[in-house]
């Protein structure tokens, strides 16, 4: 458990660490876009890697949060059916932007919990995938709020109180790659406290015996609306942050792309453990990025899917469980050799 | 609930119990009850309707009509969640358990019903939430204790013997526990030494006070432990009574044996 923490903060400060290291723009902002979707891949992580649920549609409440908090903090007017005033919104302070942000994409985990958990497997993929599309044709085609294809603009960036300096923009580089850092850092430590409590430990026998989960006493519905709720919250602050660093965006954050980026980055790092998702975010979000002007982009593209089928093949569990399972084998044979070193000692 | 009744109600009631799947009658008005503290096994051919009236009883089917009480409380048509929350609980016939956690993490889950905190303590670490979090670890391993597990508690549940996923079974259903237990073969596919453990620890619960009703094939184990047997054939009630009545009962040797070799029982 000790080492487990050591390892944890050691990894936290050298991320951290890294814009002094190596102050390249480039590179910092490689790694904090890359870092924006191993945030959405960790509260991915919640629902299919803890609770089993594969939800195709997850990029729509990433895509939520960040239209919520870019028009909150852009302010807007709006007009419904039956109003003869259109509602008029003033811009707020980024923060509040960003939290509203968060608030919808949950509100919107939680409307989807009610609609798709009425079924399971397939069909829960199928009711989430439609879920998504349909909020990206509502992203696109009410033109009012949206602005549709036009894109909205000029979303201010985050700001931070320092000491001396008063409230300052975090649009450089460096402070977007720390901003990722600490919201990234806490959705971690958000997922594993609630996965190393009663409420993980009743979404993981979801997970693993469903029926038998019911017999025990745990209310199904209740538990996997929990898991989506949080799951899409943090998903919604990994779109916050996407529209406040990217400054615009459009309706194509809804994309489908995005959600397979996220299964992909969980299943290769290994779903259903903590790091699985950061690693495989590492090692999917940064490749491309990598082999760019290494490799002609044809070649790029047949790399990333070479070692995609490979780590499929050769770690079918993901790398983290594969990782730990070698070092477990190895310190558990060290251990042994020890152990008849000392009978070898002792009979001589 | 009526409290005016001067007798106890049983731990559990079923009253005209019919159960219809697909234009079959999978149970036919079948009315017996359990009384409480006692071990009741449930017994009949392959086929005659157990494992289905553990599915009405539980909550996994709503019978097609008839009403189950469990201490006089009408549980009819309520979900398994529900049931196991009034204090009911069941092992599986195929082995049940979480399969790819380790034997402490299954106890753990296990006693869900035994912790309250909510999202907001587990998120905060709250010092109510560190306090049951070690209240619960400490019953998961008296729990193993029990069942004679401690030595096993973090192997992956996967990989113990057939005869440890059979008691961890049983241990899952254990582990809140409730009031009314109720086992579904147990001891299947066990060799003599584990249902002779197996045995020992049905008795055990027994005493402990829990009322205990047991679907069972080994007949030795059946006769053995039970107060009270119910025999059901094709649906229907054949037989209630003690062990030596129901050995001695024609109806329940023909269900058995066929009419043909009746006779030669003797």
């Amino acid at each position: 458990m000790n080492k487990k923490h050591g390892l944890f903060l050691l990894s936290v400060i050298a991320l951290a660490a890294l814009p002094v290291v190596w102050p390249d723009p480039y590179i910092l902002s490689i790694v904090a876009s890359a870092g924006i979707l191993i945030i959405a891949a960790i509260s991915l992580n919640l629902l299919l890697g803890f609770t089993g649920q594969l939800s195709l549609g997850h990029v729509a409440f990433f895509g939520l949060g960040a239209y919520a908090t870019s028009l909150m903090s852009l302010g807007f007017d709006v007009t419904l059916w039956t109003m003869s005033e259109p509602l008029v919104v003033s811009p707020k302070p980024v923060w509040l932007s960003f939290i509203c942000g968060i608030l919808f994409a949950a509100l919107a985990g939680w409307l989807l919990g009610k609609l798709a958990f009425r079924v399971r497997g397939s069909y829960f993929v199928i009711v989430t995938i439609s879920f998504a599309q349909v909020i990206r044709m509502v992203a696109l085609n009410w033109v009012d709020l949206t602005e549709g294809p036009m894109a909205l603009n000029g979303i201010p960036p985050l700001t931070m109180w320092l000491p001396g300096q008063g409230v300052i923009d975090l649009a450089t580089k460096a402070s977007t790659y720390w901003l990722v850092l600490t919201v990234g850092v806490v959705s971690y430590l958000l997922v594993a406290a609630l996965v190393h409590s009663r409420i993980g430990r009743a979404m993981i026998a979801l997970r693993e015996n469903e029926t038998l989960a019911r017999s025990v006493g745990i209310r199904v519905t209740h538990y996997l609306g929990i898991a989506t709720i949080i799951s899409a919250g943090i998903a919604g602050a990994a779109g916050g942050l996407y529209a406040h660093t990217v400054r615009i965006i459009d309706p194509d954050v809804f994309i489908f792309m995005f959600t397979i980026t996220m299964v992909i980055m969980v299943i290769v790092g290994g779903k259903g453990t903590l790091a699985g998702p950061v690693v495989g975010g590492l090692l999917f979000g940064l490749l491309p990025e990598l082999l760019r002007g290494v490799v002609p982009p044809a070649v790029q593209w047949m790399i990333y899917g070479v070692l995609m089928i490979a780590v499929l093949v050769f770690m079918p569990k993901g790398v983290v469980p594969s990782v730990a399972g070698v070092l477990r084998r190895f310190t558990r044979t060290n251990a042994a050799r020890d152990g008849q070193a000392v009978i070898r000692r002792r009979a001589a | 609930m009526s409290n005016s009744n001067p007798a106890p109600a049983p731990a559990l009631a079923l009253e005209q119990i019919t159960m219809q799947i697909a234009g079959l009658t999978a149970i036919d008005k079948a009315t017996f009850s359990v009384p409480a503290g006692k071990i009741v096994s449930l017994i009949g051919p392959n086929g005659a309707g157990k494992t289905t009236t553990f599915n009405v009883i539980s909550g996994y089917m709503r019978p097609t009509s008839g009403t189950v009480r469990l201490f006089g409380h009408d549980i009819t048509g309520m979900a398994p969640e529900q049931i196991s929350e009034l204090g009911l609980a069941r092992s599986f016939q195929r082995t049940s358990m979480f399969s790819s956690c380790t034997v402490a993490e299954n106890i753990l889950m296990a006693l869900h019903l035994k912790g309250r905190c909510g999202v907001l303590h587990a998120l905060l670490r709250t010092p109510q939430f560190r306090r049951e979090e070690a209240d619960l670890q400490e019953q998961a391993a008296e729990v193993m204790r029990f069942l004679g597990l401690t030595a096993r508690a973090d192997e992956c549940a996967a990989n113990l013997s057939y005869g440890e996923q059979r008691m961890l079974g049983v241990g899952l259903a254990l582990a809140a526990k409730p009031k009314v237990l109720l086992l579904d073969e147990p001891a299947a596919g066990l060799n003599p030494s584990e249902t002779e453990a197996f045995k020992e620890m049905v008795r055990r619960i027994g005493h402990s006070g829990v009322t205990v009703l047991l679907v069972e094939h080994d007949m030795h184990m059946v006769m053995s432990i039970s107060d009270h047997i119910v025999v059901l054939n094709y649906g229907r009630l054949i037989a209630t009574g003690s062990p030596s009545e129901i050995q001695n009962d024609p109806e329940v040797i023909r269900a058995y044996l066929g009419s043909g070799i009746a006779h030669a029982e003797a």
